[in-house]
């Protein structure tokens, strides 16, 4: 199979590429975590929010990327052509498997328990800390998952923007009608997020107690 | 897409509960199923996932309805050549519409030439061949890679040639579609040949995106499509290609044999289209569509109406 010719003649290029998906997945899932996680904690202490906010997270992931790219183009700092406008867009994408996963993972520990935590005299902060975080971690880390996985797929539309990444040989295969690019570039992104559901997953079921 | 169509009938779930009266009432959904499939009379017509395609292929579409009789089904805005070509080629559409360049660089992978009849006449010999396929007569316009600058730019430096362009190309970038940038007939031909070399390696992106891009400043210089609506609607500017060095692109029908077989009265209808859309006529319908927002389908009705009475 001439896959392996094209690896053995373009190494540097495809370690390059394989490298920049790399960063757009850990920046763009590291920012989604940081905004998504005490997001999903502030929506069990303002339950009014949490329609809205899942609402909106929910039209993000409606959005097709070329739109959403068109949108991101005229806007200043977060817009423009190249690796900034895809890890807004890859963020937004990601953002509500991990809003919602650590929204339900606080929400579903055992009322019982957390009434004990109170009848112990602990402050909301150590309740969150000492109780629910470490309850519900399983369940937002499972978000986590999710979304990590989903981004090593979606990250492919950064080549759209001028982002590079493994995208970049798939559109470039399927512009010019070459299989052999095409897979070149979706093997390893498929190899990446398997190994990233693998790791997180002994993640999960290492650190994870089920609020039951 | 094209095969959405599942070939199993659904199962059907009173097995076990009654199964002596489901079983010749399956038998008699089997027989419909074949039934629909054996006098399979219907043509598919598929597009590219662009507005032009989707606009010729609806043309096509309506004028086979209109001359044949035939039901046609439509499996427009597939995704770009590569999947129309299979599509096609697995038979999962019958027809679609190509253009002569693009099939003689990016599908036969042959070194570009200028020559439209050479390269129409080559185009036809080895889809015959090679895929069972043949080449209607082309519309009439040319659908060439457009260099496109800022009008107030071209206004600025006096560019009206590609070779103007060479002057300005160290301080500009460009933002090229992926289909510019890996062809034979692309970026890298064209850079020699008028020996344009930008500040930094062109920006690779959606080919869709790189009008926006153009138009808000990002790039300096695109390479659209020379039919393409926004071309005025953004107030830009094509640059002449004065070296001769794209490859003519000349829309046709490209369409199985073996449905041709079949129907050979839908050659005789899209005959009746060839030599009919000029390259202002082409744009002029590729605005209504994306710079008026109206209706492909209706378009495609007012233009037949008008055009092929």
């Amino acid at each position: 199979m001439n896959l392996w010719n094209f690896y053995a003649r373009n190494s540097q290029e495809v370690l390059g590429l394989v490298g920049q998906h790399l960063y757009l997945v850990a920046i763009s899932t590291g920012a989604a975590i940081m905004i998504g996680v005490p997001l999903g904690i502030l929506l069990t202490r303002r339950p009014a929010w949490r329609g809205p906010v899942l609402g909106v997270a929910n039209v993000f992931q409606t959005v097709p990327s070329l739109a959403l790219f068109g949108f991101l183009i005229p806007l200043p700092f977060i817009g423009g052509i190249g690796a900034t406008t895809a890890i807004v867009a890859l963020v937004l994408y990601a953002l509500l498997p991990i809003v919602r996963n650590s929204y339900e993972g606080i929400a579903g520990v055992d009322p019982a328990v957390r009434e004990a935590g109170r009848g112990m005299g602990m402050t909301d902060w150590q309740l969150l800390t000492q109780v629910e975080l470490p309850l519900g971690f399983g369940v937002i880390l499972a978000g986590v998952r999710v979304a990590t996985v989903v981004s090593v797929g979606t990250a492919t539309i950064a080549a759209a923007i001028g982002a590079g990444g493994l995208g970049v040989y798939i559109f470039r295969g399927v512009a010019v009608v070459d299989d052999t690019l095409i897979l070149a570039g979706a093997l390893p992104a498929a190899l990446m997020a398997l190994a990233a559901d693998g790791l997180l997953g002994v993640a999960e079921r290492r650190f994870g107690w089920r609020a039951t | 897409m094209a095969g959405d169509v599942s070939p199993h009938p659904p199962s059907p779930s009173p097995f076990g509960r009654g199964g002596a009266q489901s079983l010749p009432r399956c038998l008699g959904l089997l027989a419909l199923l074949l039934g629909g499939c054996a006098h399979r009379d219907r043509i598919v017509v598929g597009s590219k996932n662009f507005t032009e395609s989707d606009l010729l292929g609806e043309i096509v579409a309506q004028q086979i309805e209109r001359r044949t009789g035939l039901p046609v089904a439509r499996r427009f805005h597939l995704g770009g050549t590569f999947v129309c070509h299979r599509a096609i080629t697995s038979g999962q559409i019958d027809l679609y519409v190509e253009y002569t360049g693009t099939a003689y660089t990016a599908v036969l992978k042959h070194a570009a030439v200028a020559d439209r009849d050479s390269v129409y006449r080559t185009v036809a010999r080895d889809y015959a061949q090679q895929f069972g396929l043949v080449w209607g007569k082309p519309f009439g316009f040319n659908n060439t890679f457009a260099i496109t600058v800022r009008r107030r730019d071209a206004t600025r430096y006096g560019l009206q040639r590609i070779s103007d362009l060479a002057r300005v190309a160290p301080r500009w970038k460009a933002g090229f579609g992926y289909e510019f940038l890996e062809r034979a007939d692309g970026f890298r031909g064209l850079a020699s040949v008028y020996a344009l070399r930008f500040a930094a390696p062109p920006t690779a992106m959606d080919l869709g995106l790189t009008y926006r891009a153009l138009a808000e400043g990002k790039v300096d210089v695109i390479a659209g499509n020379s039919t393409d609506g926004q071309v005025q609607a953004l107030d830009l500017m094509v640059l002449e290609d004065d070296r001769h060095y794209f490859p003519p692109y000349e829309a046709a029908p490209v369409m199985r044999q073996v449905a041709i077989k079949r129907h050979p009265d839908i050659a005789a209808a899209l005959a009746q289209l060839e030599g009919r859309i000029s390259d202002a006529e082409m744009r002029r319908l590729n605005a209504l569509a994306d710079v008026e927002h109206r209706d492909i389908a209706t378009i495609a009705r007012d233009w037949l109406r008008a055009s092929v009475p």
